[in-house]
């Protein structure tokens, strides 16, 4: 709603200059009557305003009526304007729009005349004859003199024409002024970057990075980030491991400016911040264990097309915005709100790349099973997460095979390698079906529980085949042998020892989806940490916006 | 204009706080309290510390505490056991 102020209300004073440098002050005006007004050089009834204002100059000037056109654009769009309509009057430039705000109007043109001590005499926004007829009325008897004829019959001019949107309400302009008048609520501390420090090397030095630059996160940006979601910026999220703190959607967003994430992708960034914030998914486990896994996100539902999250070809790789930026945005909120960092909390032997950032989503139109999320209970036009503590891909190569009896012992076969061969229930795995291995499925009418079934069977090994020995001294504990199966001397009974365990301790240990190129025989497994309360377990959660 | 950056602070704000290590007792007396992590075969190193300990000072009380999981905080009882009981404490990591 407009602010501008009216007739009895007192002008507020301003500091311009022209687009040649000349200072332009309106403080303590010595003349009768000051006209300011605010035009863009886009708005078309601007410019049937201006020539109607110069021949205000021109005939009240002389009477003491002093006229200030005030320009939101920059010089050369303003000096376009003053050529255009052969403008005499003075044009200061507000190209910072700070004197426009101040003035509180929603539309350009806005008039505003002013008496003595700059108190208003009349004012309006956009074009009407009668309030034209009423400013120019008034500035005469402010000049003490007879109004002009300021409309001609052979104008043409409409009775009344709206104005145009006045520049300080364009949103990016609006989150730099409430900046710049300290009006956003935003709670965090702010940081002053030195002045003559570059400010990626600054963010670097005070260890707020991953090890590659990050975007500074200033004011506007997090307040741009955070009409991304409808949340409040106060709310808390999570509380993060390993320091426990308290994730609020406005610290979530800090780091999804540093992370590089456009503002549609915060609902992302906060859901994948509560579903690794679960004590089932166990981050600081993820965190603290010299293993390699890392948060792996996956995206289901609507939200992949609308954010163009890549679910196709170079699934895993390089080049896309979203999946580049999410992944890291909850990377560094575990490193800057959790505290969780390489050589503290996190231990990890070797790590994996994974850890910069990993978000894929699943391209569930090229599947002829349920995607992901709705087999973990979410209706299809859901859009989830799922986080899933994950070692790098590993390839599945697989080109030969022509029936899904054979491709899914190909699979079984591939991981039963995951964490080593010789183990069983390690945990889950996330097996990742490409394109055109699905259409071998399909085309044999395999369902995922069919795929399961035969992975856990192919990966049967005998128990003998299992247990340590002397060519190969790792394989499975002792103690994770079943009692049934030992004898009194507390040794594998030679039933037990014929025994065969298949690799995953249930079948919905290992969670399926699709995606990838179209072109290549290739599907891909990420190995899992270990189940159950002491491990991490994949958990799903809804992205809200 | 070449205003300063001002950014928003990304951590959680609560300024770091240096851990110091206790103080070292000078010799062990009271309750010794050996925790185990629960890492697999912790237990045989901490079964030779403890034989050790029991053979050459046999005035120490020794206890024997263990984490649910290695792979999480000890939960606050457990701490809080440690702290009303113990007046020395060996915790080890294995793997």
């Amino acid at each position: 709603m407009s602010d501008l102020p009216g007739p009895g209300a007192k002008a507020p004073t301003f500091s311009l200059t022209t687009p040649a440098g000349a200072p332009v002050v309106f403080r303590d005006e010595p003349v009768a009557s000051t006209l300011l007004v605010f035009f863009k050089h886009d708005c078309d009834t601007c410019h049937l305003t201006l020539p109607l204002v110069e021949r205000l100059q021109n005939t009240l000037s002389p009477a003491g009526l002093r006229v200030v056109g005030i320009s939101q654009d920059g010089t050369d769009d303003t000096a376009r304007v003053v050529t255009r309509h052969s403008l005499t009057f003075t044009v200061a430039l507000d190209d910072h729009l700070e004197v426009s705000a101040d003035y509180g109007f929603d539309a350009v043109p806005a008039l505003v005349l002013t008496g003595p001590n700059r108190a208003i005499l009349a004012s309006f926004e956009g074009f009407t004859r009668p309030d034209l007829r009423n400013l120019t009325e008034a500035a005469a008897a402010a000049c003490d003199t007879q109004p002009p004829h300021l409309v001609h019959d052979g104008d043409g001019l409409p009775e009344h024409r709206p104005g145009c949107c006045s520049k300080v309400h364009d949103p990016d302009v609006a989150r730099r002024l409430a900046v710049r008048r300290g009006a956003s609520t935003l709670g965090a501390r702010r940081v002053q970057v030195p002045i003559d420090d570059d400010p990626f090397e600054f963010m670097s030095s005070q260890g707020l990075d991953d090890g590659l630059p990050v975007v500074p996160p200033t004011e506007a940006r997090v307040l741009r980030m955070l009409e991304g979601t409808r949340r409040a910026a106060s709310d808390i999220v999570a509380h993060v491991p390993p320091n426990l703190a308290p994730a609020t959607v406005e610290k979530i967003a800090v780091n999804a400016v540093m992370a590089g994430c456009r503002p549609e992708y915060l609902p992302v960034v906060i859901a994948a911040t509560e579903a690794a914030c679960t004590d089932e998914f166990n981050l600081h486990g993820v965190l603290a264990t010299t293993y390699f896994v890392a948060p792996v996100i996956v995206v289901n539902g609507p939200i992949r097309r609308a954010i163009e999250l890549n679910c196709g070809r170079n699934l895993f790789g390089q080049g896309f915005r979203a999946n580049a930026t999410i992944g890291r945005a909850l990377q560094l909120v575990v490193r800057n709100i959790g505290g969780g960092k390489p050589g503290g909390v996190d231990m990890s032997t070797l790590g994996q790349p994974g850890k910069f950032t990993c978000c894929v989503g699943e391209l569930e139109e090229a599947s002829p099973w349920e995607p992901l999320h709705v087999e973990r209970g979410f209706a299809a036009d859901t859009s989830t997460v799922t986080v899933f503590a994950g070692e790098a891909p590993r390839a599945i190569r697989d080109q030969l095979s022509r029936t899904a009896h054979s491709l899914g012992a190909s699979m079984g076969m591939c991981l039963q390698t995951m964490a080593h061969p010789k183990l069983a229930h390690v945990g889950e795995a996330l097996l990742v079906v490409c394109p055109e291995h699905i259409s071998i499925f399909e085309r044999d009418g395999y369902t995922k529980a069919d795929l399961r079934a035969r992975i856990q069977e192919a990966t049967a090994r005998r128990l003998r085949e299992l247990l340590p020995d002397a060519d190969c001294q790792k394989g499975m504990a002792m103690r994770a042998v079943p009692k049934a199966l030992l004898g009194p001397d507390g040794l594998p009974t030679a039933e037990g020892l014929e025994t065969r365990f298949s690799k995953f301790q249930q079948d919905s240990d290992i969670l399926v989806m699709v995606a990838g190129g179209t072109a290549g025989k290739f599907s891909a497994f990420l190995g899992g940490w270990a189940n159950g309360a002491a491990g991490s377990m994949a958990v799903t959660r809804e992205i809200l916006s | 204009m070449n205003e300063p950056l001002v950014i928003l602070d990304p951590t959680d704000e609560r300024a770091a706080i240096g851990r110091r290590l206790a103080t070292r007792p000078d010799q062990l007396q009271g309750t010794l309290g050996i925790v185990d992590i629960a890492k697999p075969r912790g237990d045989v190193f901490l079964d030779e510390i403890e034989r050790l300990i029991r053979g050459r000072l046999p005035a120490l009380d020794v206890i024997r505490l263990k984490k649910p999981t290695y792979t999480k905080p000890s939960p606050t009882s457990l701490r809080d056991e440690v702290g009303a009981r113990c007046q020395a404490v060996i915790q080890a990591l294995a793997d």
